[in-house]
């Protein structure tokens, strides 16, 4: 055996035992799930293939259809708030300020803490007796009433966004604050000598600087909230009446009933559009990775 | 008589300096109003989730309160005392232990690889790890589960460290690769030459001088083992292998919820990672931007 094949195989051997578990843990069951949802399995049953039997039913569902208009409205809205006040947040940080450290690591704290922990406490502070925010503004007068948050229609989509938003900002906050580390200070002050006033050198020096960085955040940071199942979860279980029904959380309803082909189902529903954003991220990804 | 009134008027340049100044004050006073509001907002939560385990329950519910008039340990006592939730923590921490151990050992080996040699497949096999990071679990938690439960898995802590190296192992090795990268080619060639084999290599030089990074990466493992919820509520049936999520989780879809207990383990489930955080603050940080990691 000469020296490299010998090396080519050491590096083959390193890396297989990851790409294996990969394959097993990853790859098969994804293909899996896509080969369930065309059959009738439950629970205990080698399903039969019925074609697009469970799509054409999950598309007549009335919760279904409410599923994909909230996970839109989720993904996008907490997108645009994260965004806002990510970018904010960073820029006021971004300053020469005394303390900013201090602020930097408690903005920090929410993504610090458990998920579960953060949208519990949230849970607890949507309370409508007791709870922290009707108490808040109760004491300082804003509104004498009593609202359940997270138990009527109008508020409850708004509630479990708010939450998403404080457990997820902090992501946004510290990735744009270090993609505004690394525009070189020259710039603005060539931008200055060349008479731009606030306005201009934002648009003109600091967003091209982090554009790059904003757009891989929020394709990731779309992908984990359209897939993410705690915050409706812990917050409203998908109620009242599926007012904050998302795509996760109704497929966990599909397992618990059994049905796992239409459960699967709901699942590869998402594919088409989830597959296009995770396909541009890994590729802004690995393009970040090469340079 | 001009000295004395051009003392008294303020020449132009210095107007515009007193301006300048001034704007510069009234933006950092906004600055701090707009940080200080943020920081409100952010630390309320955790302060009412501290508070409410605090409280007896007739101040969580009947005459609710910003600040407990009786500070109690009731709730931590009522749901220590219990044993489920004693368990629940240390299921927790042997499966994040293990996952933690069990990634950053294989995905050493497998970002050493890619980054080190060429081969055929390379550009492939980095393209599916980070495929596989991005695809969600909300994706995987159905086939997973009859997956585990062909291997009779199902209802095991071993089968959540198997379920949970889905995420790990991507995550890992595409941090990993990055800090590996940074290590200078020469320093591992001048160990080779001095008798080292490539094995030696990895475990003596690189590891080392990624050690932030190996860092970072086993905090971000064992974050992402201590928090998970769906795949531990689909595959655990039996209440002995539930992990702190799942017991937590639990409590809430009781009919009376008690809030008292429940922000007890909130809080305790928070402890070792607010530790951690504290500790590696600036690791994470780092590790987070650089690799795009949700925490």
């Amino acid at each position: 055996m000469t020296a490299a094949l010998r090396l080519r195989l050491f590096a083959y051997m390193l890396v297989a035992p990851v790409v294996l578990l990969i394959l097993g843990l990853v790859a098969y069951p994804f293909l899996f799930a896509i080969w369930v949802s065309f059959t009738d399995q439950v629970i205990g049953s080698v399903g039969r293939f019925i074609g697009f039997d469970n799509f054409i039913y999950l598309s007549k569902s009335a919760t279904f259809g409410a599923a994909i208009w909230n996970t839109i409205t989720i993904v996008l809205v907490s997108d645009v708030l994260k965004l806002g006040i990510g970018l904010g947040l960073a820029l006021l940080v971004h300053q020469a300020l005394p303390g900013r450290g201090l602020f930097r690591s408690v903005l920090m704290l929410p993504w610090a803490m458990p998920a579960f922990v953060a949208f519990l406490t949230w849970r607890v502070l949507y309370q409508p007796l007791g709870g922290g925010i009707n108490l808040i503004l109760n004491q300082t007068g804003l509104y004498s009433g009593t609202i359940d948050w997270l138990g009527q229609r109008q508020t409850a989509m708004s509630s479990v966004i708010i939450a998403s938003v404080w457990r997820g900002f902090p992501f946004w906050f510290v990735s744009i604050l270090a993609a505004l580390q690394t525009v070189p200070r020259e710039l603005y002050e060539a931008a200055t000598v060349d008479g731009a006033n606030r306005w201009q050198r934002f648009w003109s020096v600091t967003v091209p600087g982090i554009r790059q960085v904003v757009i891989v955040t929020t394709l990731l940071s779309s992908i984990w909230t359209a897939n993410a199942f705690e915050h409706v979860w812990l917050l409203t279980q998908g109620g009242p009446s599926d007012a904050t029904m998302v795509f996760p959380v109704l497929a966990y309803y599909g397992m618990q009933t059994q049905r796992i082909g239409e459960a699967a189902a709901v699942s590869v529903y998402m594919l088409p559009v989830l597959g296009i954003l995770v396909i541009l991220a890994t590729s802004l990804m690995m393009r970040r990775e090469e340079q | 008589m001009s000295n004395i009134a051009r003392a008294a008027l303020p020449d132009t340049a210095s107007i515009a300096r007193t301006r300048a100044r001034n704007r510069r004050l009234l933006g950092r006073i906004f600055s701090y109003l707009a940080l200080g509001l943020a920081a409100l907002l952010v630390l309320f939560p955790i302060y009412w989730m501290i508070i409410t385990s605090l409280k007896l329950p007739r101040e969580i519910f009947r005459l609710p309160s910003l600040w407990p008039k009786v500070f109690t340990g009731d709730n931590f006592a009522k749901l220590l005392s219990d044993g489920g939730f004693v368990l629940a923590i240390r299921n927790s921490f042997i499966v994040s232990a293990t996952v933690t151990i069990i990634s950053v050992i294989l995905s050493s080996f497998a970002a050493y690889s890619m980054v080190r040699f060429r081969y055929r497949f390379r550009g492939l096999i980095g393209r599916l790890i980070l495929f596989a990071y991005l695809t969600p679990g909300s994706l995987l938690f159905i086939p997973l589960s009859i997956v585990m439960a062909q291997l009779k898995l199902g209802n095991s802590l071993v089968g959540l460290v198997l379920v949970y190296l889905t995420f790990s192992l991507p995550l890992s090795t595409w941090l990993l690769q990055g800090y590996f990268r940074g290590v200078p080619r020469e320093l591992e060639e001048q160990g080779l030459i001095d008798g080292l084999t490539r094995m030696g290599a990895l475990i003596r030089i690189v590891l080392p001088l990624s050690a932030p990074g190996i860092a970072a990466v086993a905090i971000f493992t064992f974050t992402g083992a201590w928090n998970e919820l769906l795949f531990a509520l689909v595959l655990v049936t039996s209440e002995s292998q539930r992990t702190a999520p799942l017991a937590l989780s639990y409590l809430i879809t009781s009919d009376v919820l008690p809030w008292g207990p429940l922000m007890a383990g909130a809080v305790i489930s928070s402890v070792p990672l607010m530790i951690l955080y504290f500790v590696a603050q600036r690791f994470m940080v780092a590790g987070m931007t650089e690799g795009s990691v949700k925490g």
